[in-house]
Order: structure tokens, then C-alpha cells, then sequence
């Protein structure tokens, strides 16, 4: 199992590169991220059984040529005739372990012409090397349409006629931009659902790290998934309801997982102007550092989010203000800043300000207006967990004149 | 069998009756039963579904889609969460249904018609 493992995290990590290497040769990217897939679950298939080969990478390449050279000659008597001729000058592949080849994949599976979801999608397959199926059970919906899914984006990168390069420099700072938040999303989407994804958005930060050490964000992103994901195991009860961070058992948290983060952020913090991603990283650190809730150190995280706001202004950064605000003035000053939110368009479909006016609500001791916003924003979440925990949380408040412990059972 | 259990309620007629005891119990019942019937092989898919009053009703106004919010009206008693299950026979599913309802106002059982055509 132990060599099963290893070969499965080998592949995922080939990947991108043999998909680099074909299409830097053949190009046509849809056609070489099929015959990669093939190539794939061949090795994933041979290899625990003969053993990995002596360029494993070589093998990919050379298998996903076959798969393309194939492909090409079923397609019709002409093509067959010319890429049989070709065929036999292929070099069986020692390609240079370009690492280029992963960042330049990235960029174009974050393409701005794809969707979100699209995006996603391809990054995880094409970049992470993980299957159709796999990406399928991620994100809870049927194979044959993340197979469609994916065919589409595979279709608008051919018909938007993008080249296999990095973006100019002139538009870099906005492309990058695009694929920070694209893994940012991969890592919420596995926060909220699924574990392993969350360690696939990890993996793919790490890569980005690892080819981008200069670029300040990607160290920040970085740092914000380990220091986020260092709490996973405090986060839910063993009844799977979700336990707020001042509640929450800090010995569960992942030390080495923080220390890493906290080390990758203080490598950056104060050599540039911080941006988003370091931010809110720093804000991460702050509250993992503290040995207990009432230890967090409120002030600090207030001038964070004051940063934050300014640097990249929302109606969700101003609702984290509000909530340290209310930790260090108290909860009036905290309610007075979410007043300024009232009219905002973004928030009014959202639970998140209900959620977050109860909370101050009742720190304030308002227990039965507290009381109707926790029930507001449990009728308003998308979460069926939180739904429930929202409606704990109401019911746990005495109302006007309801009878609270009746009728149990049904 | 293919059948779909739906179950009738709403969250927020929930926390205005009960107790918090109450909706722990209630909670650990429907994760227990998810586990169940996945363990048992028996479920095909499920899902909870947001408050009905969260709810758009879609529908032809001179020929012309308009959607409106609600139904708030009728809110103490939507669809709020469904469960397709392939089980041995009505007895099975009537079995399932019955622990369900133990926990919500109404459910309703179905069954789903994905049998070929006997014409």
C-alpha cells in the first residue's frame, strides 16, 4: 500500500510535466491531456506491478505519444498515412524536467476565458493529475458531466486560441492573480466538503511556491491553507457539527503544520507592501499562536483587518472587522460597523451578516434579538450543517413567549 | 426498487418548538441514517435543501418566465430534504420512512419510474 501511495503522489507530480513536454511537441492540448490520462492509469495500472521504470517521466511521455500517434491514425486514411511516417521519427522521451511547463499548464487552465468551475476542474486533472472520477467525487456531482465539464474547457482554450507560453509580462501580475484564487477556491470547496482536496490545493500552492519563490502572494496563500487547514481536526465535533474557533480544542490543532506557516509568512512579511493572501495568512497566525481563546491578541488582528479593508476592500473583510472591533471596544462598536453594511447588495442573500449580528447580539446580552438573527440566517444558509447549527444556536436562546422544551419528539 | 422519500418541514418552525435537546437528537438521527444507508447500499443520492423560504417560484406570466420569491406563505410545510434509495420492496422503504417522520411533519414516498416499458 506504502508503494502504491508513493506511485500515485509520483504520477500526480509527473503530470503536468508530461503533459508539458507533449504539447510543447505536438501541441494541440486537448488531444496530449487525453493521451496524459491514458498514460496515467497505464502506469498507475503496470507500475505497482513491474515496478517503476528508470525515467519514469520518459515512460509517460513515450506512452502518452503512442496514445496520440493512435489516435492520429484512426482519425482518418489521410492523417494515417502522414503521422504513420511521422510517428517513426518520435524520439522516445527523455524531456527536460521543465518545471516552466507546470507554471505555464497552470496559467492556462486559469485561463479568464474559463468559468470558475471550469477552471477548477481542468486545473485539478490537467496540473493535479487527478482523474475525471476523482474530480466527479470531490465536488459531489455525477462523472459524465464533469467529463462534459471538462470536454467544454478543453473546447473554449482550442476556440479562444491560446498559445502553450506564460502570459506576456504586462498581463502576468493580473494572470497570477486568477490562479491564486482558482487554488484558493480548490482549498475552500475541500475545507467545506472534502479533506482531500483541500491537501490537493496544498500540494498545487506548494508547486506554485516552488516555481515562484520571489512572488510574495504565493508564499501568503500558501501560509493561509496551512494555517487554516492546522485546525481541520478541531473544526467539527465527532457528530459532525461545526465547533466555532473559540470553542474549539487547540491540542487537536496541527502544530508542525502551523509552525510551517507562520515560518513561510514571517520569510516575507516586511520586504514588500503585503498583499490579501499575507494578510489574512498573518490574521491565521495570530489566532493559532494564541494558547487559548481569550488569549487571542484582538488588537493585532483588528490592525490586520484595518489593513486588509484598505488594501482589498468587501463587505466580508468589513464583517471580520466588525466582529474584532466588538472583541476589543465591545459588541455596540462592532454592531455599529455592521449597520454600514446594511444596504449592501452582496450581503442581503447571504447568512453571514444574520450570523454575525447574533453573535454580537448576544455578547451584548440582547438574547431575543439575537435570537431572530441566528434564525434569519439559519433560513438563509446553503449548509445543511450549519443550517442545524444555526438552529442550535437559536433554540439554546430564550424567545419572547414560545415554549422552548416541548413537544419532544414529535 | 427506486423510491424517494421526501421530507416535509421547516427550520425555522423547527427552533421556535423545540429544544436544543431535541434538534441534537434530531441531527445525530439524520447523519446516523445517512451512514446506514450508505453502509447498507442502499442509497442512491440525497440532499438537504436550503428554507423553503429562501425558495423562487418560477412561472409563465404572458408567456414570459418571471420568477418571484417565495412560497413564504406556505412555508411551515416545504420540501426540505429527499432521499433516493434502491431498496428490496415498499415494505423496506414504508420501514425507512417510518423512522424519518418520527423526526419531521410529513413525508412522502414515491416511487421513482425508471422501469423499461412493458408495451
Amino acid at each position: 500500500v506504502t508503494s502504491d501511495r508513493r506511485i500515485e503522489s509520483l504520477l500526480r507530480e509527473l503530470a503536468p510535466q508530461a503533459l508539458g513536454a507533449l504539447v510543447r511537441r505536438h501541441g494541440q492540448f486537448d488531444a496530449c491531456e487525453d493521451a496524459v490520462q491514458e498514460a496515467l492509469l497505464a502506469a498507475a495500472l503496470q507500475w505497482p506491478k513491474d515496478g517503476v521504470p528508470a525515467s519514469p517521466l520518459g515512460w509517460l511521455v513515450t506512452v502518452g505519444e503512442r496514445r496520440l500517434t493512435d489516435e492520429w491514425r484512426s482519425d482518418s486514411a489521410r492523417r494515417r498515412r502522414e503521422e504513420a511516417d511521422a510517428a517513426l521519427d518520435l524520439v522516445p522521451g527523455e524531456p527536460a524536467a521543465d518545471h516552466d511547463d507546470a507554471l505555464t499548464l497552470l496559467f492556462l487552465c486559469c485561463h479568464p476565458s474559463l468559468s470558475a468551475p471550469s477552471q477548477l476542474a481542468l486545473t485539478l486533472r490537467a496540473v493535479g493529475g487527478l482523474t475525471t472520477a476523482e474530480i466527479a467525487r470531490a465536488f459531489l456531482i455525477p462523472e459524465a458531466t464533469m467529463a462534459q465539464r471538462i470536454s467544454r474547457a478543453k473546447q473554449s482554450i482550442k476556440a479562444a486560441g491560446v498559445a502553450f507560453d506564460l502570459p506576456p509580462p504586462a498581463e502576468r501580475a493580473e494572470r497570477l492573480r486568477v490562479v491564486l484564487q482558482v487554488l484558493y477556491l480548490v482549498f475552500n470547496e475541500g475545507y467545506l466538503h472534502r479533506a482531500d482536496l483541500t491537501a490537493e490545493a496544498i500540494r498545487l500552492a506548494r508547486l506554485l511556491h516552488r516555481l515562484l519563490l520571489d512572488e510574495h502572494e504565493v508564499a501568503g496563500l500558501l501560509a493561509l491553507m496551512l494555517l487554516t487547514d492546522a485546525r481541520r481536526a478541531a473544526r467539527t465535533d465527532p457528530d459532525g457539527m461545526p465547533v466555532p474557533l473559540a470553542e474549539q480544542r487547540r491540542e487537536l490543532w496541527d502544530a508542525a503544520q502551523i509552525a510551517e506557516g507562520i515560518a513561510l509568512l514571517t520569510a516575507t512579511l516586511g520586504r514588500s507592501a503585503p498583499g490579501p493572501y499575507q494578510l489574512q495568512a498573518a490574521i491565521a497566525a495570530v489566532h493559532d499562536e494564541a494558547a487559548s481563546a481569550e488569549e487571542t491578541d484582538w488588537p493585532q488582528i483588528l490592525a490586520l483587518y484595518t489593513v486588509l479593508e484598505h488594501v482589498s476592500p468587501g463587505p466580508v473583510v468589513t464583517l471580520n472587522r466588525a466582529v474584532a472591533l466588538a472583541m476589543v471596544e465591545g459588541p455596540a462598536a462592532g454592531l455599529a460597523v455592521l449597520d454600514t453594511l446594511r444596504g449592501d447588495e452582496s450581503m442581503a442573500h447571504t447568512h453571514r451578516l444574520d450570523a454575525v449580528r447574533g453573535h454580537l447580539l448576544e455578547l451584548a446580552g440582547e438574547l431575543a434579538a439575537a435570537r431572530e438573527c441566528y434564525r434569519r440566517a439559519a433560513r438563509m444558509t446553503r449548509s445543511v450543517a450549519e443550517q442545524q447549527y444555526l438552529a442550535l444556536r437559536a433554540a439554546a436562546l430564550p424567545g419572547d413567549n414560545v415554549p422552548k422544551a416541548g413537544r419532544s419528539g414529535v | 426498487m427506486k423510491y424517494m422519500i421526501m421530507m416535509f418541514g421547516s427550520a425555522g418552525e423547527m427552533m421556535d418548538v423545540k429544544s436544543p435537546d431535541w434538534i441534537r437528537e434530531m441531527i445525530q438521527f439524520m447523519r446516523q441514517l445517512d451512514v446506514d444507508l450508505r453502509d447498507s447500499g442502499e442509497m442512491v443520492f440525497n440532499a438537504g435543501l436550503a428554507d423553503g423560504s429562501s425558495a423562487k417560484t418560477v412561472r409563465l406570466a404572458d408567456g414570459l418566465p418571471v420568477a418571484t420569491d417565495g412560497p413564504y406563505a406556505e412555508a411551515k410545510e416545504s420540501l426540505i430534504g429527499y432521499w433516493v434509495l434502491d431498496v428490496e420492496n415498499e415494505a423496506r422503504i414504508l420501514e425507512i420512512a417510518g423512522r424519518i417522520v418520527e423526526w419531521s411533519e410529513v413525508v412522502e414516498v414515491r416511487p421513482v419510474a425508471d422501469a423499461p416499458p412493458e408495451v
